[in-house]
């Protein structure tokens, strides 16, 4: 989608809530003169009119041509300079049935406004200086992000918070940089003779900013959530550990029917982290019966993986050396593994080591073994709280990371007595690579790629 | 028409304009109110320094003139911050004050196709349709006719000097203001305010005491700022340091109620980067001590400048406090220290040419535009002169780029920013000086030069040699080995000079000193002026969009009401130039990123892009008459 084709006079219309049924939903329309034109649909045009913003109208929409009710709704005024897009602007909550959430859709319509493009509503609260570009990333996130602290991590930056982050290590960057620049703009014998590298503070900085950079995977992985694939033979139990994995909370589990073998696939969250995980059909038959096609998918899904629960039936030792001698028992090696010894209640043996002993049946041992996928995802970072800045996307990694890279060349120059004018190209670079981030220097790619990325209604 | 164009001013900035009027083949009257001050060093007696020094080679590689007349005038010579690295060091010296003006005087004389009178210019003259230059009157009544003005008149504009409780209307000590034409402008419309800078006083020789001082030479070896020739042989002088002390800061403390700058009769803003001696002292209660430099005037006078201690304060005061400082107690004083306040108009009033929005024809330079120092008002002439030439031919502009030229940087600040006090070149302004060394000024610039017709055909034949020599020390430098590795990898480690690979690499010896130092920064630093070069395409990806003169900014939905007032006032020439002024926010920014970059907004939502209505400019703005 391109952001060229936005025509901001036009009225637009688009529904904020996902679509599906549910008991309300909400249609966002917005453009300068879109009330008075919602106006003329509704039962109460007057006090419509005449609402101030921030205020709620509540009436029927019926079709102007044929008067015919189409719904029963509340409608929320904004006035220009207020709301989500900085222009005027409704806010129509209707009843959430899809039939009906389509009749009101093409009322809108048949008014003579048009769908929005994906990403238009916030392209236009930022044409109208509603937000900066880290706050209208952060829209984009609350709009996808799947689980609830990832939403509450999205909101804090929506504050400004990530922001505010950055403004402080800038100020220390600015603090060496003056002291750099001081020297090369007066003379050895104007200013008394050297001032000493602030050593220390580019070091502050540059750790400041690589703990910001940390928060990425934190951030990713709420923001975006995990994979797990379940693989192993024939009855070691994959279904069964996957329903119980889904027992934990609603999750909605799809058949996906490949050309040659299915794999199951469903969403859940474990521990506040979206997760997909994969039941890999493909890899419950013996190897040399799977058609190429089937294990090129699964190929595929184990490459894209975060973790791989690798099960083991306890109860067939045999069945356990085939597989480990298999292609497919060659993950025992992957670091992203983890291998489960099921079966716990029937075995006798003991679970080999480094092995997670599980009764997929009984749920015996299901608790430590959700920690232990827990604490390999997080990598041993720990749950964020809601008030730490974590940085989710990959344009604000990549400024970071070239912002940290060049306090650690202006750390390495400064040691190595380069002369002051080579240091503070390096001290340039770090806070041009802020500034991308924050807006404040910023480039038509930038903006075009960001708000193509917005969903529609946001 | 009596001429084809009229410089008003006879400083530093409109020497180099008149002349650059003249040599493009046009024929020019410079109009000054003292033959006798043309090319004056009002303040300090000497030329260059950090930054400006770039400045003076900028000037020359384009073809301007103060480079010639520093050379054949400097009686101390000097390259500054050596150790801070090769893009900030740069050439600073001493001027014999008399020999300068002398220089500058004669050079303007034996300029074919320029004339000099004496007069003081009171006003412009207008064609009938009010925008248009064609003329100025002076205060002896003359009306004199021309197609462009160029407008350099320093400190003079309703000058008045400050020394304590003495005030009089003077553009330097000694030399009457300039006074109407200020006027005359404000009434045309224009934002004219004031400024205020200072000079200390000048002692006599004789009466200090050198022995109490510390010495200061020059280098040993004069280098020419000019690129024409390859050496400069002139007798050298020394400098002398001293301190102010306890007893210094004392005597200023007790009477700094009779500074016209605290008793509040001065209101124009002085640069706090050269504050007067009184306002260090106030502003800096724990320094004990401030550094002077003693610096002579000339060779035939006695006249010594105190560097460092401008102040307005009564003379007796000044008497007093010199008479603290170690080596001047017995100083006997010859001029006295004295602030001077004039008018300047508001930089952002001109197109990046120099030319003013208002009227067509007449271009600002100098210290008029809000800038202090020589070096300067030189390159503002210059590129003045240059443009008001391109005009009078019909031809494009030339505007240099901040990645090009520290002028660029300079006049981009003044157009783009304004300024509320003093304007100083600074090494700081400069985002990326490291393609700023005062040593590559005739590469980036000389070409430049030479297409307007400006520079002479020798200068590019020069260049030409100089750039293969250099090619051919970096082909020695990367084919030659020492030890396995090659001469080139030797000098990236930062304790390698090129000097000390003269005994292994003999042949260097047959390349000027100059040729072998150039290509040793360029290959030492080769990394780093790549990664510049990455800095300087993104900066460059914002400048090539355009915004047209005309834009009807008011057409543009979301911009905030600060932003739109202030880029109706600037008239930014690229979404660059927009982000650099203050006020404009980055929401404002990427609006006009995106609507520049649709080609102007679709007709529906647009009035923006057909600048036909509404907008008061109107007309490419190319030059074209
Ligand atoms: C007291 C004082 C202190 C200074 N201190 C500093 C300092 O600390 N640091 C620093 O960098 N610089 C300082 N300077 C500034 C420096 O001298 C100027 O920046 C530089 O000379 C400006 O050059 P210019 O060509 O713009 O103007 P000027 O050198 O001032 O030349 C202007 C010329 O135009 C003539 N003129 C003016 N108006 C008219 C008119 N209407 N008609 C005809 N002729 C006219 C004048 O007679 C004069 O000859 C100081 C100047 C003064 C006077
Ligand atoms: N006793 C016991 N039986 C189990 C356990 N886990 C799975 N099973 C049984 O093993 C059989 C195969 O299980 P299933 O989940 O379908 O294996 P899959 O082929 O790997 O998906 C089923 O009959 C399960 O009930 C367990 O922990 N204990």
């Amino acid at each position: 989608m391109n952001i060229t084709s936005y025509d901001h006079k036009d009225l637009i219309y688009a529904l904020a809530t996902p679509w599906g049924s549910s008991a309300l939903a909400i249609i966002r329309i917005s453009g300068e003169g879109c009330i008075t034109l919602l106006a003329t649909a509704f039962s109460r045009p007057e006090a419509l009119l005449s609402a101030r913003t921030n205020r709620i109208v509540h009436g029927v929409l019926s079709d102007p041509a044929s008067g015919k009710a189409v719904d029963e709704v509340v409608l929320a005024v904004y006035r220009a300079g207020h709301g989500y897009t900085g222009e005027e602007s409704v806010e129509i909550s209707c009843h959430g049935s899809i039939p009906g959430i389509e009749a009101l859709l093409e009322l809108l319509k048949n008014l003579g406004m048009r769908p929005a493009e994906p990403g238009e509503f916030t392209f236009r609260a930022f044409m109208h200086g509603r937000m900066d570009l880290t706050q209208a990333e952060a829209v984009q996130e609350i709009v996808s992000s799947r689980s609830r602290t990832a939403q509450s991590l999205a909101l804090h930056r929506l504050g400004g918070a990530l922001f505010t982050e950055l403004q402080r290590i800038k100020s220390l960057v600015l603090d060496v940089l003056s002291v750099v620049e001081v020297q090369l703009d007066y003379a050895e014998d104007e200013i008394g003779g050297d001032v000493t590298f602030p050593l220390e503070t580019v070091v502050s900085a540059k750790s400041q900013m690589d703990a910001l950079l940390a928060t990425y995977e934190v951030g990713r992985l709420y923001g975006q959530g995990a994979r797990i694939v379940l693989a192993g033979s024939t009855n070691a139990g994959k279904s069964t550990l996957f329903n119980l994995l889904l027992k934990e909370e609603r999750s909605i589990v799809s058949e996906v029917h490949g050309t040659t073998r299915d794999f199951i696939e469903a969403q859940t969250v474990i521990g506040g982290i979206p997760i997909r995980i994969y039941d890999t059909a493909g890899l419950r038959d013996s190897m040399d019966s799977i058609e190429a096609e089937g294990m090129r998918r699964t190929e595929q899904l184990l490459e894209q993986s975060d973790l791989i629960l690798l099960l083991l039936d306890g109860t067939e030792p045999h069945d356990n050396a085939d597989m480990l001698g298999s292609r497919i028992g060659k993950l025992v090696h992957d670091p992203r593994c983890i291998i489960v010894w099921n079966k716990t209640d029937l075995s006798v043996g003991k679970a080999p080591h480094g092995s997670f002993p599980l009764s997929a049946k009984r749920g015996k041992g299901f608790e430590e073994l959700q920690a232990e996928i827990l604490a390999r995802l997080r990598k041993g970072s720990a749950r964020p709280m809601d008030d730490q800045v974590v940085i989710e996307n990959s344009r604000q990694r990549d400024a970071l990371v070239r912002a940290s890279e060049a306090l650690a060349a202006c750390m390495r120059l400064a040691q190595a007595a380069v002369p002051l004018d080579i240091v503070a190209i390096e001290l340039n670079e770090a806070l041009e690579a802020m500034g991308s981030l924050t807006g404040e220097v910023t480039s038509a790619d930038v903006l075009e790629h960001i708000f193509s990325g917005f969903c529609v209604g946001k | 028409m009596d001429y084809d164009a009229i410089v008003i001013g006879g400083g530093h900035a409109g020497i180099e304009a008149a002349l650059a009027l003249s040599r493009m083949g046009w024929r020019t009257l410079m109009i000054t109110q003292s033959l006798d001050a043309i090319g004056r060093l009002s303040c300090n007696p000497a030329v260059g320094g950090l930054s400006k020094g770039n400045l003076v080679r900028e000037v020359d590689a384009l073809g301007g003139e103060m480079a010639h007349l520093i050379d054949k005038s400097m009686i101390q010579f000097r390259i500054l911050n050596r150790r801070r690295g090769p893009a900030v060091q740069a050439p600073r010296a001493q001027a014999d004050k008399f020999t300068y003006h002398r220089l500058a005087k004669q050079t303007l004389e034996g300029q074919k196709g320029l004339a000099l009178f004496q007069d003081t210019v009171n006003d412009i003259l207008l064609e009938p349709d009010g925008r248009t230059i064609c003329g100025v009157t002076t205060e002896r009544g003359h009306q004199i006719s021309a197609r462009v003005v160029v407008m350099t008149t320093g400190t003079f504009m309703e000058g008045r000097i400050f020394i304590g409780e003495y005030m009089c209307s003077s553009g330097r000590l000694g030399e009457p203001a300039a006074v109407g034409l200020g006027t005359a402008l404000r009434e045309k419309g224009f934002m004219v305010g004031r400024l205020k800078t200072g000079t200390p006083a000048r002692v006599r020789k004789s009466s200090l005491d050198f022995d109490a001082m510390v010495e200061q030479p020059g280098d040993e070896i004069m280098m020419p700022f000019s690129f024409d020739y390859d050496l400069v042989d002139r007798p050298a002088m020394n400098c002398h340091i001293t301190w102010t002390n306890e007893e210094t800061h004392r005597i200023i403390r007790a009477n700094i109620h009779r500074s016209p700058l605290y008793g509040g009769k001065i209101v124009g803003k002085g640069p706090r980067y050269c504050p007067s001696i009184e306002d260090k002292v106030v502003r800096f209660p724990d320094r004990d001590k401030h550094q002077i430099f003693v610096e002579p005037e000339g060779v035939g006078t006695e006249e010594m400048y105190l560097n460092g201690i401008s102040s307005s304060l009564p003379e007796d005061v000044q008497v007093a406090y010199i008479h603290s400082i170690r080596g001047l107690e017995k100083a006997e004083i010859m001029r006295p220290a004295y602030a001077v306040e004039y008018d300047y108009l508001d930089p952002t009033q001109l197109y990046p040419s120099l030319e003013t929005k208002r009227v067509d024809g007449l271009f600002i330079a100098g210290q008029t535009n809000g800038t202090s120092g020589y070096e300067e008002a030189a390159c503002q002439g210059l590129m003045a002169g240059i443009n008001a030439a391109q005009k009078l031919k019909g031809e494009p502009m030339l505007v240099l780029s901040r990645t090009e030229a520290y002028t660029g940087v300079l006049i981009d600040d003044l157009v783009t920013k304004g300024t509320k006090e003093p304007y100083r070149m600074f090494t700081s302004r400069a985002e990326y000086r490291l393609n700023l060394r005062h040593d590559t000024a005739d590469q980036r610039l000389t070409p430049k030069g030479y297409a307007v017709g400006l520079q002479r055909a020798e200068a590019m034949d020069k260049l030409r040699v100089k750039m293969e020599r250099i090619g051919a020390v970096k082909e020695l430098l990367a084919s030659r080995r020492i030890e396995g590795k090659t001469c080139a990898e030797l000098i990236r480690q930062p304790e390698i000079t090129i000097d000390d690979l003269l005994p292994q690499v003999p042949e260097l010896l047959a390349f000027a000193e100059t040729e072998r130092y150039q290509a040793e920064l360029d290959v030492k630093y080769e990394g780093y002026i790549r990664r510049q070069d990455r800095q300087v395409d993104r900066f460059v990806r914002m400048e090539q969009i355009p915004i047209s003169v005309d834009f009807n900014y008011d057409a543009v939905d979301g911009i905030s009401t600060e932003a739109r007032e202030k880029l109706k006032l600037v008239r930014p020439l690229s979404v660059g130039q927009a982000g650099r002024i203050s006020g404009v926010r980055n929401s404002d920014l990427a609006i006009l990123m995106v609507v520049m970059k649709r080609g102007g907004m679709r007709s529906k939502g647009c009035a923006a892009c057909d600048g036909s209505d509404g907008s008061d400019e109107s007309g490419e703005y190319d030059g074209q008459e």
